[in-house]
């Protein structure tokens, strides 16, 4: 699929350890030393194999399977996203990380379990009735209509309501002021990283209680990374969850309240971010040392 | 001096074909001129008025809006369902004959028996003159039959959908193609059970039908006025639907994209519905219009004028309204000046000529990646 393409301009998952992960953010406080004194405490707490929440959640998946017409991709996956809260999911190539985002919308092929949204069953709802419900979906690529201006865009993300939410668009201008200067302009006319705006936009017009993130970073410049997950963490701070799909797994986990790591269709470990990020195994098999 | 030469040069050894059209195209335009100024130099010139051009190029504009009328919903069609439809040429009959019962039934009512005027005078033995359909002797029979075309040919375009297009939804384009061109068949020979196979007249010949514009030096038949201002009236509100309105939106936001308005929370089935009707009604509009302009109907017309029609819409751009109404109005404009060096009965081949070399020049069409549904 298209994470392929995803990796070729991701830099913090190369193979290099030591350069791969410091180079992007040099600067911050990221440094050898800092990372050296946390993982001595997190190699003694290896990353946690629980995958649910004990308190409620508002996004709950148990024993999904899933995947693509007769292809089983996603086989007893258990995932919670709790109010709020901010919840990558990392892996490798293959493992079914975009799946599971594909399954919460009604996109793949339902073969078994629960998909809850708030304690009710969105399980073969159409997707602009799982908008109501409050969820956004920003997919990886083309999101979006290239052929529509920008407010045209943002107007298509309250399709369901009966008139078009000025003071929303508002607000999704002032959270990304370029917008508002490009309004006009159509979508297709603006880079990775605008675009990238817009299909955020786009997604927040029904103020949604959780945010799907389908690679956010995929296909930006390097410099512009940092700027897109600063802007998701705002996001998340405003009080909307993220559920995020990240190939650029060491920034993702960073950045998130808790991680899922999925292997082959499977939970393999679900650990608060950080831990994830110093237990040895994790790091060794899964973020490139 | 050597650039711009050397970069001419460039141009014309990167693209043959470029310079032999522009070379071609050039010559035409040569002859047009000697022709005009009536010089005769052996193989080019000779006498052509400019009355006679500007009535050829009148009846291509009249004909290419027609035609680009009957290529807005086919291109809508292939951008947000994905297929090229087949069908779409026999609901342009189906809009004529309907919409010219309705004019017949309002026309002629009392005078001529009602079978008669609702199989567009198939039954019985009532001529076009018996029932005296014409814009000017009854501009609110032709007004309401235009209507009706759009109105009728708008439901079957849907219970077409429902029927045959809507359980093949997710299959590929060939199949819902081939679906398609069994819909044509059902619907053309659906019509030719219901109002008989022969060719007919259909409008009645009324005095002094061409309205003089003094000022201007021309006279235009009152029935091509009527189509041009229905056509143009038609593609306006069209051009206005897409651009300003929230559903107009959501068809280019399908056109654009069908995976991302699905998760964008634009309900699809709501949105085909209306491409369906937008679409079927503007083909039976054009139909009726296509009647009008031609005096005569017969079942298969449509049939026949799809090739056309197709024709224009891969001109403009396939996908894009506006290559289609752009592509309309090329096609029917070489369609009938092309007459001026053929004889007319290879004027067709002349239209699918241009189109072939357009194509070979500029493959995605006139308007192509412009996306506008």
């Amino acid at each position: 699929m298209s994470a392929d393409e995803a990796e070729a301009t991701d830099e913090t998952a190369g193979d290099d350890p030591g350069d791969a992960g410091d180079s992007p953010s040099a600067d911050t406080d990221d440094s050898p030393s800092t990372a050296g004194g946390d993982t001595p405490l997190s190699a003694e707490v290896d990353a946690g194999t629980t995958h649910t929440l004990d308190g409620d959640a508002i996004l709950r998946l148990r024993d999904l399977d899933a995947g693509y017409g007769d292809l089983q991709i996603l086989s007893d996956v258990d995932l919670d996203v709790a109010d709020g809260e901010y919840v990558t999911i990392v892996g490798p190539n293959g493992a079914g990380k975009s799946t599971v985002m594909k399954t919460v919308f009604g996109l793949t092929t339902y073969m078994n379990g629960t998909v809850e949204f708030e304690g009710e069953s969105i399980h073969g709802l159409p997707p602009e009735q799982i908008i109501r419900e409050g969820i956004g979906f920003v997919p990886q690529n083309d999101n979006v209509f290239p052929g529509l201006s920008v407010r045209e865009n943002l107007e298509m993300g309250a399709y369901i309501l009966d008139s078009v939410p000025e003071d929303q668009i508002e607000e999704i201008y002032d959270r990304f002021p370029i917008l508002r200067e490009r309004k006009e302009q159509k979508a297709g006319t603006l880079s990775g990283g605008q675009r990238q705006m817009v299909a955020m936009g786009r997604a927040l017009m029904l103020d949604p209680d959780l945010l799907l993130l389908d690679e956010p970073s995929a296909g930006l410049a390097p410099d512009l990374v940092a700027d897109m997950f600063d802007r998701i963490d705002r996001i998340n701070d405003s009080g909307t969850a993220v559920l995020m799909v990240e190939q650029n797994a060491k920034e993702a986990l960073r950045r998130c309240d808790r991680g899922y790591v999925l292997v082959n269709g499977e939970n393999r470990y679900t650990d608060r971010g950080e831990v994830l990020l110093g237990d040895e195994d994790v790091r060794k098999d899964f973020l490139g040392g | 001096m050597g650039t711009t030469e050397s970069s001419i040069v460039d141009s014309a050894r990167a693209r043959p074909g470029l310079l032999l059209v522009a070379l071609l195209g050039g010559l035409l335009l040569v002859d047009l001129a000697a022709k005009l100024a009536g010089v005769d130099l052996g193989p080019i010139g000779g006498a052509l008025s400019a009355d006679r051009l500007g009535s050829n190029l009148w009846s291509g504009v009249v004909i290419g809006l027609v035609i680009g009328l009957a290529g807005i919903g086919l291109s809508m069609t292939y951008s947000i369902l994905s297929f090229a439809n087949f069908s779409h040429g026999d609901l342009l009959s189906t809009g004529a004959f309907t919409g010219w019962g309705v004019a017949f039934l309002i026309a002629g009512f009392g005078d001529v028996p009602l079978r008669a005027l609702l199989t567009v005078g198939d039954a019985g033995s009532a001529t076009p003159g018996d029932i005296g359909a014409h814009v000017l002797s009854t501009p609110l029979a032709i007004l309401v039959g235009l209507l009706a075309a759009f109105a009728v040919t708008a439901v079957v375009a849907l219970a077409l959908d429902r029927a045959f297009y809507k359980p093949m939804r997710d299959r590929d384009g060939i199949s819902i193609l081939i679906a398609s061109i069994g819909a044509a068949l059902i619907v053309r020979y659906v019509i030719q059970f219901v109002y008989g196979s022969d060719r007919r007249g259909v409008t009645a010949s009324v005095e002094a039908s061409n309205l003089a514009f003094g000022p201007l030096g021309i006279s235009v038949n009152a029935h091509d006025l009527t189509i041009a201002v229905a056509a143009l009236g038609l593609m306006l509100a069209m051009h206005f639907m897409l651009q300003r309105t929230k559903l107009g939106t959501a068809m280019r936001a399908m056109a654009d994209n069908k995976d991302l308005a699905l998760v964008t929370g634009i309900p699809a089935e709501r949105v085909v519905t209306a491409t369906w009707i937008i679409g079927g009604g503007l083909a039976g509009a054009s139909g009726y219009l296509y009647v009008l302009l031609r005096g005569t109907i017969q079942f298969d017309f449509g049939w026949l004028l799809l090739l056309l029609i197709f024709a224009a819409v891969i001109l403009g751009g396939i996908g894009s309204v506006y290559g289609a109404i752009a592509g309309g109005l090329v096609i029917g404009i070489v369609f009938t000046t092309s007459t001026i060096w053929i004889p007319s009965d290879f004027n067709e081949a002349a239209a699918f000529a241009v189109m072939i070399v357009m194509l070979l020049l500029r493959p995605e069409g006139l308007f192509g990646g412009v996306s506008t549904a």
